[in-house]
């Protein structure tokens, strides 16, 4: 059985992105082992003379690491990903490299309309940057609008269209792992890359 | 001087970012003041919390409220805005919005060949999100590339051509704030269409706190941090606490109130009674929408004074109030403007000038006669461009703060030149039958007619000859006390 990490993007407690999250866990649990991983707590990242990560982005890495395949759940704030998230894909890249080639899938939920289009699009630039280059599921975008109202009192989604449409996306999430495994032939240059970076001479056009 | 804040996107440790805008601000010192802000202490934005709680955020958004503009340096991480940058946006657009209408001019600095580029784009998508709402300065993109080299030791940008070409996108943000400014002014287009309800906030516009509320004053002042007491204000030309400042409005020889350019009444030098000024306000009544403070009637006309200055066809209108032998009261209403000539509100003074008359004729040594030949004149200046505003048809005096508008509204018609507030003597009514038969608006305030703008001329009382017993020119020289700054 596949193995993912689930991240809310999110500190809220009163996050949908984490009823989502917790929706495809239970949902899916005869495919895939989900495990939903809270970003909250992170420092807004920083770098420093010496190179240092927190504790809790290590161990969110080791997670990710130890698994198939990553789910990020993102609000929409301004347009964009959460500073939080922002932050846990710069700790996840800063000097270590959990999510290269890893599949990853986007949800997003939203209280109104849009259900966190433009976060989405900005989320899937920022995966494919140098020090990151996750390989995120193309073609498809699950955007939850009206969160609010999306969800019963047992946590599961009312609509049975965005059901559907969410069963359909993590089949082809599934496929989509097992068919990135065979994707091996630029894996290597990746981490040659990622090892011969350094923060001075830094190659990946990611800067101060 | 034109007042800009700057931040750095990223924190930690040392920021080609922060040196660019170090660089800004010592190089453009002459043309613009900006202060650079700290953004270390941030805490990571929770939509859980308030940010009240957090003094660090408190500072930011009042610093940031106060400037023209903003200029925000910002690095790129993972083809982004850094995440500390974010988080301070966050922060101010969630309960608090500063940037809201704020002109805002991103510039940016990398090691290499792309300026952060990507996180200029979407840094822009971020500053145009509803809850940001900040207006970007189009095109004119600064990516400062290689940034590594490209400062010598002090500091400053190598590069010749790449300072001047920072000026000249410098001067362009200067005009690019001046238009955003103009932006939100309000702008009718007639004088019916003035917003008595000051329903168009502007950017010095309170917001959330109601505006009819009898404690407005204390809450926005809560609200906006408001300097008090001894906290000093720097003003053209001099430097004054708020307290010294409210010594010298309150000792000033007339009553002054503001209305600003969203037609809301925000100030009066309160240094009396309503029931002993000469057009009675109370504390409670500032904050209030002008429609608030003047009877329906007299609206229509207070927005034709109103437009008549926001448009600039008028920069005083004046207007009799109580008249009589022994009292002559007039309001003056003078557009305020700010340094771009944008409509800034009504300054508004009442005053009665008859202690001046009297006073200039008693030191001249002359007296009032009536003029046979006076050709009649409406009472009120300014306006008449405007409005073709006759003697007959008399607008309601008090168009910045109608308090005693409506207080003298419930008065009989029949004396209206009479405010019973204002201890107006017996004489006083007597030009009560001359304003009772203006057909048009009976303002009891205004009481202003023909008959009752005694058409004063001051002859020579006496042979110029005979001097009068004061004799001006050598005390005259000796008058400015306080400043010393006469002749003598």
């Amino acid at each position: 059985m596949k193995k993912f990490v689930a991240l809310v993007g999110t500190n809220t407690v009163k996050s949908t992105n984490r009823k989502l999250l917790k929706y495809m866990q239970k949902r899916y649990a005869e495919d895939a082992e989900i495990e939903v991983v809270e970003l909250k707590g992170l420092p807004i990242f920083k770098k420093t003379e010496e190179v240092f990560i927190p504790q809790q982005a290590r161990d969110i890495a080791e997670k990710i690491d130890a698994s198939d395949g990553v789910i990020i759940g993102t609000p929409e704030y301004d347009h964009s990903i959460p500073a939080l998230l922002s932050s846990a894909l710069a700790w996840l890249s800063y000097g270590i490299h959990p999510l290269m080639d890893k599949p990853v899938m986007i949800v997003g939920t939203s209280y109104g309309t849009l259900g966190a289009s433009r976060a989405q699009a900005q989320l899937r630039q920022i995966l494919d940057s140098p020090e990151l280059k996750a390989t995120v599921l193309p073609s498809s975008e699950f955007l939850l609008g009206h969160s609010l109202q999306a969800f019963d009192e047992n946590g599961d989604l009312v609509s049975a269209t965005e059901s559907q449409k969410l069963d359909g996306l993590f089949d082809d999430f599934l496929e989509f792992v097992a068919l990135t495994e065979q994707l091996d032939n630029s894996k290597k240059l990746h981490e040659q890359e990622a090892a011969d970076f350094t923060w001075d001479n830094g190659t990946t056009g990611d800067d101060k | 001087m034109v007042k800009l804040v700057a931040i750095a996107g990223s924190i930690g440790e040392q920021s080609y970012n922060r040196m660019l805008l170090e660089f800004i601000r010592d190089h453009f010192k002459k043309t613009v003041d900006i202060e650079i802000l700290d953004i270390n202490d941030v805490p990571m934005f929770n939509e859980d919390e308030d940010h009240n709680d957090n003094p660090v955020v408190h500072e930011l958004a009042r610093k940031i409220s106060g400037a023209n503009g903003v200029i925000l340096a910002t690095p790129e991480h993972n083809h982004t805005v850094p995440a500390a940058m974010k988080n301070i946006i966050e922060w101010l657009s969630n309960n608090v919005h500063p940037l809201d209408g704020k002109a805002v001019w991103i510039v940016g600095a990398s090691y290499h060949t792309q300026g952060s580029s990507r996180a200029q784009l979407h840094l822009k998508q971020i500053l145009e999100s509803p809850g940001v709402n900040a207006y970007v300065m189009p095109g004119n993109e600064f990516l400062l590339s290689n940034a590594k080299e490209a400062f010598d030791a002090d500091g400053n940008l190598k590069d010749a051509r790449t300072v001047s070409f920072l000026e000249s996108v410098l001067k362009k943000f200067l005009t690019f704030m001046k238009v955003i400014e103009m932006m939100d002014a309000p702008d009718p287009k007639n004088a019916h269409e003035e917003d008595m309800d000051s329903k168009h906030p502007v950017n010095t516009t309170v917001q959330d706190v109601d505006m009819t509320d009898p404690e407005w004053v204390e809450k926005a002042a809560e609200k906006t941090h408001a300097a008090s007491g001894g906290d000093y204000v720097k003003l053209d030309r001099g430097l004054l606490t708020v307290d010294q400042l409210n010594y010298f409005l309150n000792s000033m020889a007339g009553e002054l109130t503001f209305a600003d350019d969203n037609n809301q009444f925000i100030y009066y030098n309160h240094n009396a009674d309503g029931a002993h000024m000469l057009a009675g306000r109370t504390p409670d009544q500032v904050g209030d929408p002008l429609s608030a403070v003047h009877p329906d009637r007299v609206v229509e006309h207070v927005k034709q004074v109103l437009y008549a200055l926001r448009t600039g066809e008028s920069d005083v209108v004046s207007m009799p109030a109580q008249t009589g032998p022994n009292q002559h009261v007039m309001h003056y209403y003078r557009a305020m403007r700010d340094e771009n000539r944008r409509y800034r509100g009504v300054n508004e003074l009442v005053i009665d000038i008859m202690p001046i008359l009297k006073y200039y004729l008693a030191a001249t040594g002359q007296k009032l006669v009536k003029d046979p030949d006076a050709v009649p004149m409406s009472p009120i200046t300014g306006l008449d461009s405007v409005t073709g505003a006759s003697a007959h048809s008399t607008p309601a005096t008090d168009a910045t703060s109608g308090a005693s508008a409506s207080k003298s509204a419930e008065k009989p018609v029949e004396k209206p030149a009479t405010d019973a507030t204002s201890g107006a003597s017996e004489s006083s009514s007597e030009a009560a039958p001359a304003a009772a038969e203006e057909p048009v608006d009976t303002d009891a305030l205004t009481g202003a007619s023909e008959e009752t703008t005694t058409d004063y001329t001051a002859t020579e009382d006496s042979a110029p000859a005979k001097q009068p017993e004061v004799k001006p020119e050598p005390e005259a020289t000796d008058t400015d006390a306080t400043t010393g700054a006469s002749q003598s």
